[in-house]
């Protein structure tokens, strides 16, 4: 009795709750449907005089928070466009643990949406599978020449789909930063010389091993979804001669990988590469004498542990010591300073890439302002009006340094142009990094600085293989982070691992091939 | 004609019972119909009943691979474990808290039991790692401060499915004390009175009064928890344990083992497929136990 009473109230609440939801969401719906019904004439009308267009409102979606000072900004670009594509904006920001979600609920219930920010990690190939989104190549050829202008062809070249470009790509470099944050203040207490090479960087870990008790010397990833940031496997980003690229295939995985740009997959299985090798023994070797964090296979929140200042040396996914991470640093452990160190080369042609780029807006098909869209990322790409988007007022949220850099003021206006509006080109490096990070995302600006993948343009269609992948992934998830952060031995584990995922891993390279073939055979 | 007459008759019941049954219609048996789903090579944009019939295709990327009998294994195992310990504790607390004579101690023991209950998974999670981890934790520095030998937990898979025990009794017992007590409080006090005037203590009380009339309430309880044996607690499990490869041996469920296998491809079919697997488990393992527990006691099924 006392559970089912419990259960209806339960329900009754959560009735209560839904119908509430449900009519704060409908009026929403109806405002927006008002507001573009009146755009959609717009546009008819904008097309017959294009002296002054009508006001329309444009919905984007975009994933994160919306920054305290949102309001502020929106109402300056109005105010700048009111004379010339006349957009007013209404932004959606959907948070990230709901991003995948509830885009895919909003495309697949044609709600009007006239940008939204998708990306290949999201669900970018199945929604353009899907059908939804429009191809932009007539709209960027009449009404986006600018937001073509500040990206470099190959950006454009690299991300089509199905032979089409589907969304603007979004990025400021073509190339991914890697790094290892190091404690400048121990490096100095200790006088070590500023860090050269890998080997300098481990005999610097042995000294912090020998003489600070309370501080892990090394830290890496080590949860599941984070293969390519683990110890040993990080190094691929930071060697040459040949470097080893991750496959389209399996995307953080080392086990199918391509070198020497001959269009070859090549399958450790089958060979293992002695440099792998002996990134896998040196890691083990690390995590023995007790350098690697001993939980790095359970840590899930990396950044905080490195907050903590705790921790000597740690792998990071960009050029530059961030500053949320140095400003926390800085708090927890007073005296403490990081310092980027990357042994990525900053030579011409010595970095192959694929310029495949992470995030993009799309217009889906059933906006009724795609015209105006376009429009709004073209008037984005102006550099006054990509600085008010990007990093806020002038003065009150950041101040100009030079014509490439910036200083973030307060934290109203939080930093988010990857989402909606980011380019090599017109974009501002934070101030706050050091000059070497600083002359690798310069260098990295320009795409003539980079040799080109001869796969450029590849994407792979997993369908045929869809099993193997599922089956794949699960079996890796079980040794490669162990393997790679010198948790286990490495002969057993990965004999152990061999003998599970060979099958799969050979399947699914066969497969790699043919597409690559298929496509190689196709370019010439 | 039956039907309409009770309902005429008792319409202001049924009137109340509306939300409920709306509740359980809108979120219990539509979404029934997405079963389907698991026959088919669902894409949004075709619907589901545009997309294409694939037979058992999607069933196979889990019963092809050597794992799926292990993570059946452990979930049935870690909530079998659940169930015993979480219910048999919370029914001891039941007990203790029932026999308290200080109104006001009770209250506050009471709020104590339950309060974990609030606690998020994920705080929960942070709390365990502060609790275990190697190189500062809870645990390994008094071990160190006794002179004993400190040890990696998290590379130990043995220890976890008490680990998690103890997690999910110290959250939950509290949640289902509150039941048991709520069963208790509805004893009549006759019983208890005439038993001492026979001479019954208090412990024998217990056991001849207090259990057998809370039995029933102990079966549903029971029951409801075997219903859902075949689904791992993702929130828990995945919050607590993570992407932590060495533990999977122990700790791998069915939810956890799927979700890793398919984010990737965000593949609706096959997601389907493995929770039709484990409907049609559950939905077996309930109909024997039910008929269990009707042979155990004549009224204490669910149907």
């Amino acid at each position: 009795m006392v559970v089912r009473k419990g259960l209806a109230a339960a329900a009754a609440t959560a009735l209560l709750l839904a119908t509430a939801a449900c009519g704060g969401s409908n009026s929403g719906d109806g405002d927006n449907a008002s507001g573009t019904g009146s755009s959609a004439s717009g546009t008819a009308a904008a097309e017959s005089s294009s002296s002054k267009l009508d006001p329309v409102t444009l919905k984007i979606v975009m994933p994160g928070d919306r920054p305290a000072d949102m309001d502020k900004i929106i109402a300056e670009a109005e105010k700048r466009m009111a004379d010339t594509i006349n957009v007013k904006l209404d932004l959606v920001f959907v948070p990230w643990s709901d991003l995948a979600q509830k885009t895919q609920v909003m495309l697949a219930s044609g709600e009007d949406v006239d940008l939204i920010f998708d990306a290949p990690w999201l669900h970018m190939d199945q929604m353009i599978s899907a059908g939804y989104y429009e191809p932009l190549e007539d709209l960027l050829d009449q009404y986006g020449q600018d937001a073509v202008k500040v990206r470099s062809q190959q950006m454009f070249d690299a991300n089509k789909f199905q032979g089409h470009i589907y969304a603007l790509p979004l990025g400021n470099t073509h190339l991914a930063g890697r790094t290892y944050l190091v404690r400048k203040d121990l490096r100095e207490k200790y006088g070590v010389a500023p860090i050269q090479t890998y080997d300098d960087l481990i005999s610097f870990a042995y000294k912090v091993k020998e003489n600070e008790k309370d501080v892990v010397p090394l830290l890496a990833y080590g949860q599941s979804g984070q293969k390519d940031v683990t110890w040993g496997a990080f190094r691929a980003f930071m060697e040459y001669d040949p470097q080893l690229l991750r496959s389209d295939a399996l995307g953080q995985s080392l086990v199918l990988y391509y070198k020497n740009n001959d269009g070859k997959v090549y399958n450790l299985f089958d060979e293992m590469e002695p440099r792998v090798w002996s990134w896998i023994e040196d890691a083990r070797k690390l995590y023995t004498d007790g350098l690697i964090h001993p939980d790095v296979l359970a840590i899930k929140d990396v950044d905080s542990v490195i907050n903590s200042g705790k921790v000597a040396v740690a792998v990071y996914n960009e050029f530059g010591v961030p500053s949320s991470i140095s400003a926390a640093l800085a708090q927890n452990a007073p005296g403490a300073e990081l310092e980027a160190v990357t042994f990525i080369k900053n030579e011409k042609g010595q970095n192959i890439t694929n310029f495949k780029q992470a995030n993009f807006q799309a217009i889906p098909k059933v906006s009724k302002n795609k015209e105006r869209a376009m429009m709004f990322l073209n008037w984005t790409a102006d550099k006054d009006n990509y600085d008010l988007l990007a990093y806020g007022i002038e003065g009150t949220n950041y101040e100009k340094i030079g014509d490439d850099q910036y200083k973030q003021i307060g934290s109203g206006y939080s930093y988010f142009p990857y989402a909606w509006i980011w380019n090599p080109t017109t974009d501002r490096l934070n101030a706050g990094f050091d000059e070497e990070s600083i002359k690798h995302y310069q260098f990295n600006k320009d795409a003539s600085n980079l040799t080109a993948s001869i796969l450029t343009g590849f994407s792979f269609d997993p369908a045929p293989v869809i099993n193997e992948i599922s089956l794949y992934n699960a079996t890796e998830d079980k040794y490669y982070n162990a393997l790679f952060d010198g948790v286990t031995d490495p002969d057993e584990t990965w004999a152990k691992f061999k003998k599970e995922a060979e099958g799969n891993a050979k399947k699914i390279q066969v497969e790699l091939q043919k597409q690559i073939d298929a496509f190689l055979a196709q370019n010439q | 004609m039956g039907i309409a007459r009770e309902i005429i008759r008792n319409r202001y019941l049924y009137v109340l019972a509306l939300p409920g049954l709306m509740f359980l219609i809108v979120f219990a048996y539509v979404p029934m119909a997405g079963h389907l789903i698991a026959f088919k090579q669902y894409r949004l944009a075709d619907g589901i009943w545009g997309s294409k019939w694939i037979g058992f295709d999607n069933f196979k990327f889990f019963f092809m691979s050597s794992d799926w009998y292990k993570v059946t294994f452990n979930t049935i195992l870690l909530n079998g474990l659940f169930i015993v310990c979480g219910l048999g504790i919370a029914l001891l607390i039941a007990i203790f808290l029932s026999e308290i004579q200080n109104a006001l101690y009770k209250k506050i023991a009471q709020s104590f039991i339950f309060m974990p209950y609030f606690i998020s998974w994920l705080v929960v999670s942070m709390m365990v790692f502060a609790f275990l981890n190697t190189t500062d934790g809870i645990l390994n520095r008094t071990l160190a401060a006794n002179g004993l030998d400190t040890q990696n937990w998290y590379l130990m898979p043995r220890i976890w499915p008490a680990v998690l025990t103890i997690i999910y009794v110290w959250k939950f017992a509290g949640y289902y004390s509150i039941i048991f007590l709520a069963a208790i409080a509805g004893i009549s006090g006759e019983y208890y009175e005439s038993a001492r005037i026979d001479g019954a203590t208090r412990f024998q009380q217990i056991i001849h009064i207090t259990l057998p009339l809370i039995r029933s309430v102990l079966i549903v309880l029971a029951l409801l928890g075997v219903g859902r044996i075949f689904y791992g607690d993702f929130g828990m499990i995945y919050g607590i344990v993570g992407d932590t490869a060495p533990l999977y041996p122990t700790t791998d469920v069915i939810d956890t083992y799927s979700y890793r296998a398919l984010r990737q491809l965000g593949d609706f079919g096959k997601s389907s497929a493995v929770i039709m697997y484990q409907s049609v488990m559950g939905l077996v393992t309930i109909v024997i136990f039910n008929a269990i527990a009707k042979r155990i006691d004549k009224d204490a099924g669910l149907f």
